[in-house]
């Protein structure tokens, strides 16, 4: 059978390299014609031959000759020259479609009609080198751009620069490696590196560099996919990529470093806006889409974002493994002291759900997070690992803030940006995945609006409130760790609910407390299931119809094994933390102190086990607990009232 | 692999039908007459009203239609007679320079009557 194929394959080849071609050759332009395919070419008064529907003028023809060259239908070629001037070679069946202009290395093509191109599109395909060229193509029909090893440098414009307002596909052969640079233009008087007014398709099992030094790295009046390619994408000014309605990401290794935005979807304002939809057929939903790959954006410019869109933001892993990693150091905006503006690693103006993927997203820059959704942010997979490692921005309350009026001092919400790990506008609703957060100096998670949180293993570290609402908390399955060394574990402006999972939350010491509801405001914390582990006390005042227990001290730094039924949760103290200890669980909790862990999953950063099996350790004192209040400085436990 | 070979056949069989080998590149005029140019590494040149193909010549202006032969389909030729070269309309020599018929010297000569376009070589 090996045989029998390599036979075919000779044959093939041995026929292939007997084609027989009349090429055209007009300036440095060369028409290739299959003379099988060229018929009757017909001469008119002496002036003009007509070959395959391409009509030249007899005077503009350098020469013709017939020789064994192949032709691959629909392509045309366009080979630069550094120091010397590009070729351009056209496929005769396309030939009466393609009108070539070249000065130098600078290739201009207008493009007409394709339908009847075997019903398919004409193939540009650039390769070469030249320091002082680009590639432009006019006209209105679908493309592909093909980049078969070609470095392409233009100092006074875009390398590729496609008006068409149709799809076109940027695609790296395989094996090749292909840059694309820019010059460096003050009055930025083109809008990218690579620009299409149209769809831009980019894909390909080569690799592709774009340099963007005046604007863009790249820029599409449409929508950008992003499929199998290795992309590296430098921008000095602008976005890494561009794009209006709707950016897709399925696979490929993508490297971005922006100078402003690394991904940025806006909508598109000539056409109607939609949501998502069936295979984002006349989709203009500003949403963009992660669903594979790996993807590596940094970006250092004030205000910047890492992924930034208007419309939702989609992680998720249907593809291929999806991982993001986002740096930023951009800090604050301040270029209108009116309209501060954050950095963000993950930026949607309306809303980000993360179903898959493993995320890690750090912000280290004043002010900065590392997810802000205007919207609802919804996590059902994943693996993510949110910090925001800045100061705050403005902020008086001594994280080392500044301010343009200087250090320290009252601040209002208008001149201040709290550097917090992840923040909603909207509701958070997180039912499964694992997130890791931690926030320097601020919140940690934080909702405008409730948290639900139903799955999934939830750690949050933060100087300020580590989980904060500013209505409603409901932890009823999952794991859920929120630990403070500044204010409260979990923080409820409004009603705080626990019904289910594990909680083990830690308060930085009163008059904080570990859970806190809005007693002030008229809200209590109701505790009516699952498992809770309260270092420093709980809401006073609180609706507990499932039974606590306290014990009145806790050593730092020291593992305790906390039995509930047959179920083992390990947990390691804090250095430091607030008073006394609240439990509860489904039926009356026994605690050791002084475990050693020998098995179990580890969670929480390494804080905790569940399903754990330990030895060693001393039986710790429960007492009842009435639902009074925290703990006070020194320890103690149940006094009503609580001091928060 | 049954199918690789199905597809690599029809591979193969495409590129046959698009690798016909053609012996000729026939030219005609707009007389009818025909004049086939072997196409082995041909090269085609225009320089001004005229088109040299290999060893033929041809008046731009007289040309009809170029297409790939198998075959040779040059027409016979004709013999000229001197009554033939006293109907002649136009002289051309090879430089599309127009001639009389008292400045034909030796050389290779375009003769245009009314009804045919000839190739005359003086001796």
């Amino acid at each position: 059978m090996k045989r029998t194929l390599l036979y075919i394959i000779a044959l093939a080849l041995t026929i292939a390299a007997t084609a027989q071609t009349l090429n055209v050759k007009v300036g440095n332009v060369v028409y290739q014609f299959p003379a099988a395919q060229t018929g009757e070419m017909n001469y008119a008064d002496g002036e003009t031959v007509t070959i395959m529907g391409k009509t030249f003028s007899l005077s503009d023809i350098d020469e013709m000759t017939v020789d064994d060259s192949n032709v691959t239908a629909n392509l045309v070629g366009i080979a630069y020259s550094n120091g010397g001037s590009a070729v351009v070679t056209v496929a005769g069946n396309v030939a009466q479609y393609v009108t070539p202009t070249i000065s130098g290395n600078h290739v201009i093509i207008a493009q007409t009609n394709t339908t009847a191109v075997d019903n398919d599109e004409i193939t540009y395909q650039l390769s070469g080198t030249t320091d002082d060229g680009e590639f432009a193509l006019d006209g209105s029909y679908k493309c592909t751009v093909s980049l078969a090893g070609v470095s392409l440098t233009n100092p006074s414009g875009p390398a590729i620069n496609i008006s068409n307002k149709k799809r076109i596909q940027i695609s790296a052969m395989n094996g090749t490696a292909n840059t694309l640079t820019d010059g460096a233009d003050a009055n930025e008087s083109w809008k990218a590196c690579l620009y299409s007014k149209g769809q831009i398709q980019l894909q390909g099992r080569g690799s592709l560099t774009v340099n963007g030094n005046t604007n863009h790295a790249i820029k599409s009046g449409d929508y950008v996919t992003v499929k199998n390619l290795t992309l590296t994408v430098k921008s000095t000014t602008g976005d890494g990529i561009s794009c209006n309605k709707y950016f897709v990401m399925n696979s490929g290794d993508v490297t971005i470093t922006a100078g402003d935005d690394g991904i940025q979807c806006d909508l598109e304002d000539d056409d109607d806006v939609t949501g998502e939809t069936t295979d984002h057929e006349d989709e203009n939903s500003g949403n963009v889409y992660i669903q594979g790959g790996t993807l590596n954006i940094s970006t250092s410019t004030a205000g910047s974002k890492g992924v930034k869109a208007v419309g939702t933001l989609y992680i998720n892993e249907t593809s291929t493994t999806t991982v993001i990693t986002v740096t930023n150091s951009g800090g604050v905006d301040a270029s209108d002291t009116s309209d501060l503006v954050a950095s963000a690693c993950l930026k949607s103006d309306k809303a980000i759900d993360i179903s898959g993927g493993t995320l890690i997203l750090t912000n280290s820059g004043q002010g900065g997070r590392a997810i802000n959704s205007d919207g609802t942010l919804s996590i059902s997979g994943g693996n993510i690992t949110a910090q925001a490692q800045g100061t705050n921005y403005g902020s008086s309350s001594g994280q080392g803030g500044f301010r343009p009026s200087g250090w320290g001092g009252s601040s209002s919400s208008s001149n201040h940006k709290y550097a917090k790990g992840v923040k909603a506008d909207g509701n958070i609703i997180i039912t499964g995945g694992t997130v890791n957060v931690y926030s320097k100096s601020h919140e940690g998670l934080e909702s405008k609006g409730t948290i639900t949180i139903s799955g999934g293993q939830v750690y949050v570290q933060a100087s300020d409130d580590a989980i904060n609402a500013a209505s409603h908390i409901t932890v009823s399955g999952g794991y859920v760790c929120g630990y403070s060394t500044g204010n409260d574990g979990l923080d409820s402006n409004g009603n705080m609910y626990i019904k289910g999972g594990l909680v083990y939350a830690i308060c930085s010491g009163s008059p904080e407390v570990a859970l806190d509801a809005n007693t002030e405001g008229g809200y209590k914390l109701y505790v009516e299931g699952g498992t809770i582990i309260a270092i420093g006390g709980i809401e006073g005042g609180s609706s507990l119809s499932q039974s606590c227990y306290s014990a009145s001290s806790w050593n730092r730094n020291t593992w305790y094994a906390l039995t509930v039924g047959s179920d083992i949760f390990a947990f390691k103290t804090p250095s430091s933390g607030g008073s006394g200890i609240v439990l509860s669980g489904a039926s009356q909790p026994s605690l050791k102190s002084g475990i050693t862990v020998n098995d179990g999953n580890s969670i929480f950063d390494g804080m905790g086990y569940t399903d754990a099996s330990v030895s060693g350790g001393s039986t710790v004192s429960l007492s009842s607990y009435s639902g009074g209040g925290g703990f006070g400085p020194g320890g103690g436990g149940g006094f009503p009232g609580g001091w928060h | 692999m049954k199918k690789i070979v199905f597809i690599m056949m029809a591979l193969v069989g495409a590129l046959t039908v698009q690798a016909e080998e053609y012996a000729y590149l026939t030219f005609e005029t707009t007389d009818g007459a025909k004049a086939s140019v072997d196409v082995s590494s041909l090269t085609l040149t225009i320089s001004g009203n005229t088109l040299t193909a290999g060893s033929q010549t041809f008046t731009l202006s007289n040309l009809s239609k170029m297409y790939f032969t198998n075959t040779n389909e040059t027409t016979a030729i004709e013999e000229i007679t001197a009554a033939t070269l006293d109907e002649a309309a136009d002289i051309y020599d090879l430089q599309g320079h127009k001639v009389t018929k008292e400045q034909m010297k030796c050389g290779v000569y375009i003769v245009k009557t009314k009804s045919r376009t000839y190739k005359m070589i003086v001796k």
